[in-house]
């Protein structure tokens, strides 16, 4: 195809994106700088985060540590998959894939029901006489609650790349006198490396921003980032502040990402998704 | 090795469907409660297919998720065929703005766009609602749009390109090669693209919430707002049934995908086509199970509902409504209005026959704050809405509300003097009151002991700690801790708002959470036991839980409150919004509406109508001398207002 259709036909692409990716991300920025009563020009708005840093680290350590759970627990599921005839694979990995179009609000409180004093499992322990174990509205309930919803996004990622391992790179290592052990650690999960980076980056950025399953499954000391800023729209009536936290919520993850990609080496485009 | 891999794999599937498989039995429960299950019933499901506002909001995700996709494929693909023509510098650039949605929080990216819409619609163009189902629509597109792309230009790549170039040799114009021959190669990346594209939008929460204005939502912003008040279990039912709907798309899917594949190797094996065929069977056996579950389940729908007559159930002539059809947005507090459960009368359904003409879209906020930022963030159409007595002050101060035209609101006369000429509309210009009542403690006799319970102070009893909670709004928070302490619940003064601050702060290792609307569920199944909140909704919780009791802390002091109905001044339809208000002034639907919202009406006239036991409540009409210390809050001003705002964010942000 001649060079300017392909302009002709991508420009008004890129238009549309700039239009509602940037631009927003302008306006985020404009708000980020304006005083919420006056409308006047302000850094103070940016200068105050600090006192939110401590929101900052706390929702970073929980979506790194959920982000390690799911890749520990995925592995192994999604090595499993691979390595079943087509059809099974077909069948397991749609049932991977079903969670996810399943409202996550609703998941989310059914853990509610389950982890809470006087919820499922209590109920269940209370019956063996074993009294209630606070479990709901602690930072592993949020945890928790993060593994479940985000575990499929590390699964499939992973699943795609050791599907496309080939079977004949192991055995040459097996010939060449590898245990199972070694195998794995010098074969199998080098290749393995870019799914994991994509496992751990689509993880690790919903589970930062998330405010629902810290609400419900939080107490009153896990306040992540997503809930100050949902907070901030919502009722605080302070969209600035809420802009200015975007901001810099924003610049965490593409630097964040940024670190992971360097990991995997640079990646073709696309490289991303299932 | 492997054996230990296949049951650490059942484990954690295990893990995957266990919260489901709590939600599908639930929508099977009796009792609300999702943690005990009392007996079995098919019921839910029928009042989910009698629930025309539910099944709405499910029409509305489909609209949304159908046409974004729609539309995303096209262009993506279009796009992504120009992009990988492109010199790789541009082809660089549009990559990275592909990715920036891909890459950017969810939340980011909601709050971006509802910044920009509001902006750019109601800052630059003056429009009063600028998030529509237009701004949604663009928005899903937007996040829908690097799925295509990603997933079409992998293909573009690995294409053959000397089979573009072949057809083109042999005679075809470059829209026919396309046609012809690149789009059956990229066709597989179209398609998951599409699939994923799809699966996103319907799901879609966060960026939903933030650009949906209240016109035009979709199931799963509702969800969410279902999700803090006490949960209708029929929501469990469409769970269920949705769940079962995506079970089998994704079987048949994988079928077809099958047949596909087998097609073309037929020679391979019989075990996978016998296994097929059972996959096959199981599927049309769902299908049809589902079938006839949704049937009759439409079929006893349909049969159940019956209209209400008004005439009936009102006292009063109501006045003509308009001669064309309108819709009123209607933003009312959660839990505020009869909806028709427990032999209630719907009273919105109750009006709708009244005034064929009029259509009424409800929708809820927990607190005056969230309604107040809703208004002020802009953006949205609202007709009427009901705030506290501060909060109507602030709106008047701020020119946020429009004047009533009482011609229109005949049965304003039946309002009691006492609640006229009030401090916060000493006019009676914009507001006509709804209910009013008090604020306490509401406890759980089976675990506080009684001694305790001697004030507000009781709220921070570290006997009970991590069984109190506390109100998740500013202004209610402060004002116990202004009782407690003995200061006027007015004070503009730094220092005792500062003090007030730091008796919250101290208060935070003590308390579960904070709530608003999620309370009821939390105090009837005693997950918490010690609560302050409103008298009436203690009236709805105690129906359910005879075990909770109500305690006036007389000695200190407490907030008296009147919630009254305005128009905010971003309304369209005054006069459809005023006749609604008269409708609700109606002695007989006053009655019957706080039969069930349990609050206190402001028209004497109503309580002959009212069951005499509610009539006659103590709590919900307290003696004049139980009276002698509550206080009404007031507007304190911008400043103090927005400090005191701060500081409860402070308060509930940090850790």
């Amino acid at each position: 195809m001649k060079k300017n259709n392909s302009v002709l036909l991508s420009t008004p692409y890129l238009i549309w994106m700039v239009a509602f990716t940037l631009i927003p991300l302008c306006v985020v920025g404009f708000y980020a700088l304006t005083d919420p009563a006056t409308g006047k020009f302000t850094f103070d708005n940016l200068k105050n985060l600090d006192a939110y840093l401590p929101v900052f680290w706390q929702s970073v350590a929980y979506s790194v540590v959920s982000a390690f759970i799911c890749l520990l627990m995925g592995y192994p599921v999604a090595y499993f998959i691979a390595h079943q005839k087509p059809v099974a694979q077909k069948f397991l990995y749609m049932l991977v894939m079903l969670p996810m179009c399943m409202s996550f609000l609703l998941r989310t409180l059914a853990w509610v029901g389950l982890l809470q004093d006087t919820g499922i499992i209590n109920t269940f322990l209370g019956r063996l006489g074993i009294g209630p174990i606070s479990m709901i509205r602690t930072p592993g309930a949020v945890v928790l609650g993060m593994v479940y919803n985000y575990l499929p996004y590390m699964i499939l990622p992973l699943y795609s790349t050791l599907v496309k391992i080939d079977h004949r790179l192991v055995e040459a290592a097996e010939d060449l006198g590898c245990n199972g052990a070694k195998v794995f650690s010098k074969v199998i999960f080098p290749l393995s490396l870019p799914g994991i980076v994509t496992g751990i980056t689509m993880v690790f950025v919903p589970a930062v921003s998330t405010f629902y399953i810290s609400q419900k499954l939080g107490g009153t000391e896990t306040v992540l980032i997503g809930d100050v800023i949902e907070r901030q729209f919502k009722q605080g009536n302070n969209p600035n502040l809420g802009a200015a936290l975007s901001l810099v919520l924003m610049l965490l993850v593409f630097v964040c990402t940024g670190i992971m990609n360097r990991f995997a080496g640079d990646d073709e485009e696309g490289g991303v998704i299932v | 090795m492997k054996r230990a891999n296949r049951l650490i794999t059942i484990l954690i599937f295990i893990f995957l469907y266990i919260p489901m498989a709590v939600l599908i039995v639930a929508s099977f429960n009796t009792g609300k409660d999702i943690a005990h299950f009392e007996s079995f019933t098919w019921n839910r499901y029928i009042e989910l297919f009698q629930d025309d506002g539910l099944l709405n909001l499910l029409a509305n995700s489909l609209i949304v998720a159908v046409l974004s996709t729609s539309i995303a494929t096209v262009f993506g693909t279009v796009a992504a065929v120009g992009i990988h023509n492109l010199k790789p510098r541009m082809r660089k650039i549009a990559m990275t703005l592909t990715n920036i949605p891909m890459t950017n929080p969810d939340i980011v990216t909601g709050v971006s766009l509802s910044l920009l819409f509001v902006f750019v619609g109601t800052r630059m163009l003056g429009q009063r609602d600028s998030l529509t189902f237009w701004t949604l629509l663009i928005a899903h597109i937007t996040f829908s749009l690097p799925y295509v792309v990603l997933n079409v230009m992998p293909k573009l790549h690995q294409m053959d390109n000397s089979l573009v170039d072949a057809a083109m040799d042999l005679g075809c114009t470059p829209m026919q090669s396309f046609f012809k021959v690149t789009i059956h190669e990229i066709m597989p990346g179209i398609v998951t693209g599409a699939i994923m594209a799809f699966t996103m939008s319907l799901d879609d929460f966060v960026i939903s919430y933030f650009v949906s204005g209240l016109d035009f939502t979709t199931l799963p912003v509702e969800i969410y707002s279902y999700t803090k008040k006490p949960i209708q279990p029929k929501v469990y039912a469409m769970f269920t049934l949705m769940f079962l709907l995506i079970f089998l798309l994704m079987v048949i899917s994988n079928l077809l995908q099958l047949g596909g594949e087998q097609r073309k190797t037929r020679s391979r094996g019989a075990a996978s086509e016998r296994s097929a065929g059972r996959i096959v069977k199981i599927a049309v056996a769902g299908a049809a199970a589902l079938a006839i579950v949704v049937g009759c389940a439409i079929f006893i729908g349909n049969n159940g509902a019956e209209p209400p007559v008004v005439s009936e159930y009102t006292m009063t002539e109501l006045p003509a409504g308009p001669e064309e059809s309108v819709t009123i947005n209607v933003y009312n507090w959660g839990q505020y209005i009869a909806d028709g459960s427990d032999d209630s009368l719907d009273i919105i359904a109750a009006f709708e026959e009244a005034y064929p003409n009029i259509k009424v879209n409800y929708s809820t906020y927990d607190s005056n704050e969230i309604m107040y930022s809703k208004l002020a963030n802009g953006g949205i159409t609202v007709d009427v809405i009901i705030p506290s007595d501060y909060m109507i002050a602030r709106l008047i101060s701020e020119n946020m509300l429009l004047e009533l035209n009482f011609d229109n609101i005949p049965n304003y006369q039946y309002i009691d003097e006492t609640f006229r000429n009030t401090s916060f509309d000493p006019e009676n210009k914009y507001s006509v009151p709804y209910t009013w009542g008090t604020v306490g403690i509401i406890y759980n006799s089976k675990y506080v002991d009684e001694a305790d319970v001697t004030g507000w102070e009781l709220l921070w009893n570290e006997k009970y700690t991590d069984k109190i909670l506390m109100f998740g709004n500013s202004r209610d928070a402060f004002g116990i801790t202004q009782y407690m302490l003995g200061y006027d619940v007015n004070t503009t003064d730094e220092g005792e708002l500062t003090e007030c601050a730091q008796y919250l702060m101290e208060q935070k290792p003590v308390l579960q959470q904070y709530v608003m609307d999620e309370i009821f569920g939390i105090m009837q199944n005693e997950e918490a036991w010690i609560a302050p909140y409103y008298a009436g909704d203690y009236l709805t919780m105690a129906e359910e839980n005879p075990a909770l009791s109500f305690y006036l802390p007389e000695h200190q002091g407490f907030n008296l409150f009147i919630d009254s109905i305005c128009i905010p001044s971003c309304a369209k339809e005054k006069e459809a919004a005023e006749l609604f208000i008269n409708f609700l002034c109606d002695p007989k639907i006053s009655a019957a509406n706080m039969e069930w919202v349990c609050y206190s009406t402001p028209i004497s006239e109503a309580k002959q109508f009212l069951d005499p036991e509610v009539a006659e409540s103590e709590i919900s009409y307290p003696a004049a001398e139980k009276l002698i210390k509550a206080s009404s809050y007031a507007f304190l001003n911008p400043e103090t207002t927005r400090t005191v705002e701060a500081m409860f964010m402070e308060v509930r942000n940090s850790r």
